[in-house]
């Protein structure tokens, strides 16, 4: 991850300057220098496709500097001790008198009050990753080294309390200390360029911090499914072998890894991630297992269950389409390399990870490397209902199989729908921003009208704009509620040569979990009646991965999906199958 | 060209990308535009980086040319193996 000087300037230097522009605010009291380019460089290497462009601020004027951005995709916000109080830095000449710490610990509060003010104000705009002191403090309390102070004690806890209270506020990321230490040499402090340049990192330390900054400014979705192996990997032994007895994961079976790792797999279906069993085993003493020795990992944590003498990587085949999701999409865990490497030449893409299974720190390396892999900003309702619709739609699936319908066949899915009893809830309201929806139009890959995705601001910008039309759509059915599941947004535009109102979607996202439903056809009729528009205009581009779109565009207009492809309402009338979903409209709709 | 020259071309070359290589060895700071401040602070990290030693700052306002630098990390890596 730390990358070298002459690297980052290499790759700035090499950057494609007419790719679209990321502009991002690096804040800071000292001089950006070395940092910039770092932060530049590792922007450029997790946005390809873009051309970072950092603006910085006034030397020394962090509080200003916060006050005063605006217009950039996201912001970086470096508060070091001398930001708090200049005291606590190399470049004044304040005093390190005994008698002055009460008035530092005064001034530093008076001065978190104001940076809470300042962010908190910012971060109404824009993103704001903020990174709380980095560096050592300065010789300035009474006890030597090895001993904390009161005072230096009291001041970390002043900084804490800031972090804590900042990391309640929406659009805000802290950057993690314990992270940061890890990746940052304790040698952090250069004195000389502090001095003569006002650029008090080391090299070293500039670098991790850049490359940990770029990633929260970057933000990745985590991954949406983790498929593991049971043996020797959710727990120790051969259940064939051993029996559903000798199975363990615990201390007194020196197997306690196994239980931290089945307790990560529980917290990761507990907050919405996608957790499915590909096992060479029988299936009923798997059953067995889960019921007589009630593992952390539960039985009801696990959909689907893949567990025969077949191939892993149809296991995983299987696993997919269950999810409707693809393999770069999942994480594999299994402790057998032959496995992984079958898996991984039947899914390329997938992330196959080896459980270590005689080596616990390792083992423990790869739950850290999951965690990272699967974290989220905070759990949403649609978290916490995916397994449980995703059940629904094998259930929904299965009772297509038995009508003999074809989910892709519009005519002949008809009656079945109606059937299902779906209500679907469309809101319209842009204010306060809804995480959500910009999650939905970053995430999802299949059901898009152009793959576009979106920085926060931008996101948030173009809603702001008034000719800007939001609609999220919200749905339930007799086999269980599916959340949000889709995003439109759009320009409404007035006359033109043709004399028609027009919407043009510029983006339109369904989660896949909501496929077969006809909820697309019900939000373009609704679309057409509540703006009273003649025509919708697509800003289709076609993806490696929207083919459900283009086969809806396809179907809708009777002709092969195209950018700027249009849709008048006499055509959707006579394409559109019968609808009878019960659509509601949420009080600001 | 031996291999400290070759090093020490490779860091003005990344400081000053704009600058033809065979242009480096006679550059001096008088003498390009774009040996500011800046360029200098750039320039003095890469070879901190490159050649795993500190430049002090005192040394700094003598440095203005490759042939001077070149010079002076001579110097200091041969106090540096006698040490």
């Amino acid at each position: 991850m730390t990358m070298k000087l002459a690297e980052a300037l290499k790759i700035v230097q090499s950057a494609p300057s007419d790719a679209p522009p990321l502009p991002v605010a690096l804040l800071c009291g000292f001089a950006p220098l070395h940092l910039e380019t770092f932060l530049r460089a590792q922007l450029c290497k997790l946005f390809p496709a873009r051309s970072p462009v950092i603006q910085t601020g006034l030397f020394d004027d962090l509080l200003g500097n916060v006050q005063r951005v605006a217009g950039v995709s996201a912001a970086v916000v470096i508060i070091e001790w001398a930001d708090l109080d200049p005291r606590l830095g190399l470049r004044r000449l304040g005093g390190w008198e005994p008698s002055q710490l009460q008035d530092v610990l005064s001034e530093v509060s008076r001065r978190c009050v104001r940076m809470h003010n300042a962010i908190a104000a910012a971060a109404k705009n824009c993103p704001l990753v903020v990174c709380l002191p980095t560096l050592p403090l300065v010789p300035i309390s009474i006890t030597p080294l090895a001993r904390a102070s009161e005072f230096t004690l009291e001041l970390r806890n002043r900084v804490a309390a800031l972090s804590a209270v900042l990391s309640h506020l929406p659009g805000i990321r802290i950057v993690d200390p314990q992270r940061l230490d890890s990746l940052s040499s304790s040698h952090r402090l250069d004195v000389n360029s502090d001095l003569s340049a006002g650029f008090p990192y080391t090299l070293s330390h500039a670098s991790a911090l850049a490359g940990i900054l770029a990633r929260l400014v970057l933000n990745p979705p985590p991954k949406k499914g983790l498929i593991t192996d049971l043996d020797d990997t959710a727990w120790r032994g051969i259940l064939g072998e051993v029996g559903v007895q000798g199975i363990s994961w615990d201390l007194e079976n020196h197997s306690q890894i196994h239980g931290l790792y089945q307790q990560l797999l529980h917290s990761l279906a507990a907050s919405g991630t996608l957790i499915g069993v590909a096992s060479k085993n029988e299936g009923s003493l798997v059953e067995e297992a889960f019921a007589a020795r009630n593992p952390i990992l539960r039985a009801s944590d696990v959909f689907p269950f893949e567990v025969h003498w077949g191939a892993k990587s149809e296991s995983v085949a299987r696993i997919l389409a269950a999810w409707n999701i693809s393999a770069d999409d999942v994480v594999c865990v299994d402790d057998s390399a032959m496995d992984l490497a079958e898996i991984q030449a039947a899914h390329p893409m997938a992330e196959c990870l080896l459980f270590p299974r005689e080596n616990p720190q390792a083992a423990y390396d790869l739950l850290e490397r999951l965690r990272d892999l699967f974290g989220k900003d905070k759990i949403s309702a649609e978290d916490a209902l995916r397994a449980a619709s995703l059940r629904g739609n094998a259930e929904l699936r299965h009772g297509l199989n038995e009508h003999g319908l074809n989910q892709d066949s519009p005519g002949a899915l008809g009656d079945f729908v109606r059937q299902i009893d779906g209500h679907l809830t469309l809101t319209s309201q842009k204010q306060p921003l809804d995480s959500r929806s910009l999650e939905l139009v970053n995430k999802t890959n299949q059901f898009n009208l152009n793959g576009r995705r979106f920085q926060e601001a931008e996101w948030q910008n173009w809603l702001n704009a008034p000719d800007t039309v939001f609609v999220a759509a919200t749905y339930r059915d007799k086999y269980g509620p599916l959340g949000k599941i889709a995003v439109i947004a759009g320009d409404l535009r007035n006359g033109g040569p043709s004399g028609k109102r027009r919407l043009c979607i510029r983006t339109w996202v369904m989660s896949c979990r909501a496929f077969s439903r006809f909820i697309e056809y019900e939000c373009l009729r609704w679309l057409f009646a509540k703006l009273d528009v003649e025509e919708v205009e697509f800003d289709f581009l076609p993806t490696a991965r929207n083919t459900p779109m283009q086969n809806f565009l396809q179907q809708i207009r009777n002709a092969p999906a195209e950018p700027h492809c249009r849709l008048s309402r006499a055509q959707f009338v006579e394409t559109c199958p019968e609808l009878t979903h019960v659509v509601e409209e949420s009080p600001n709709a | 060209m031996p291999e400290l020259e070759s090093r020490l071309v490779n860091c003005f070359a990344t400081a000053f990308p704009d600058l033809a290589r065979e242009e480096i060895p006679s550059v001096a700071a008088g003498s390009l535009a774009s040996w500011d401040s800046l360029a200098s602070i750039t320039l003095f990290s890469l070879i901190e980086e490159e050649f795993g030693l500190s430049v002090l700052p005192d040394d700094v306002p003598e440095l203005v040319s490759f042939e001077l630098i070149l010079d002076y990390l001579r110097s200091k890596l041969s106090s540096e193996a006698q040490a």
